[in-house]
């Protein structure tokens, strides 16, 4: 599903880029990753809503806590740019050596 | 900054051909995109494509030139969105070219992605990627 909240936003922001990595080993409630950092537990919530928004993690309530664990899905847009351009730009710099061949046959026809 | 994406590429063809391709607005629309580029500093200017929906794209791409030496190095932005006035991508784009025998060596920098790739490559090295490959072939064909 894809929410409306932007991906590239959401992750351009230290701390919650260091949330995510905190994520990348293991899921975590809100409050183990708010003993991570200096700043309150509900900026950490606050930090974990946009995550979440953005489709990058996922929330699951356990008890009385909520658990946090990444979405895989979520990081498509981004991965999509990255493998898009690679792509992109090798297809466009093949169509460029085309366009320089063909421009040094003219050149040599016309002599 | 962060590179992210380098490409390096041999054209057998000395440097001032390459540079005609690459800042001459004809030439630049036979091989890349429509365009209105001029080969001066500050000057800013759009390529149009198709648009890409489900990537947050509507197919005009927004450039201002930063830099530019004469048959050795051009740098100009690369920014795109959903719509005008919102930027979703925030990069710039390098070429370099230096004599190599009797053509070209030329380096494609596209940089600004703010470390993504590495961030995202890091945890999700092993997962997903092929599909995503997939995928993205399907775009490319929309953009032919």
């Amino acid at each position: 599903m894809r929410n409306c909240a932007d991906p590239f936003q959401a992750i351009a922001d230290p701390s919650r880029r260091e949330i995510l990595m905190l994520l990348t080993k293991d899921r975590q409630s809100i409050n183990m990753l708010a003993g991570n950092f200096e700043m309150s537990r509900p900026a950490v919530s606050k930090h974990v809503k946009v995550l979440y928004e953005a489709g990058l993690i996922l929330i699951k309530d356990q008890g009385r806590e909520r658990y946090c664990e990444l979405n895989a899905s979520g990081f498509d847009d981004i991965k999509n740019w990255l493998i898009f351009f690679d792509q992109f730009w090798k297809q466009k710099l093949q169509n460029l050596e085309k366009l320089l061949n063909t421009n040094a046959e003219n050149d040599k026809t016309a002599k | 900054m962060t590179r992210d994406i380098v490409i390096k590429w041999h054209f057998p063809h000395p440097p001032k051909k390459v540079w005609e391709c690459l800042t001459d607005p004809e030439k630049i629309s036979q091989w890349l995109m429509k365009n209105d580029f001029k080969p001066v500093v500050g000057h800013q200017f759009n390529f149009h494509t198709k648009p890409i929906p489900q990537m947050g794209f509507d197919g005009i791409v927004y450039c201002e030139v930063l830099e530019l030496v004469p048959n050795k190095k051009l740098v100009y932005t690369w920014k795109g969105g959903p719509r005008p006035g919102v930027i979703g991508l925030d990069t710039i784009l390098t070429w370099t070219l230096s004599p190599d025998g009797d053509g070209t060596r030329m380096v494609l920098e596209h940089s600004g992605f703010n470390g993504w790739k590495n961030f995202v490559a890091s945890i999700f090295m092993e997962k997903g990627w092929k599909k995503i490959g997939k995928r993205f072939g399907v775009l490319l064909n929309e953009m032919k």
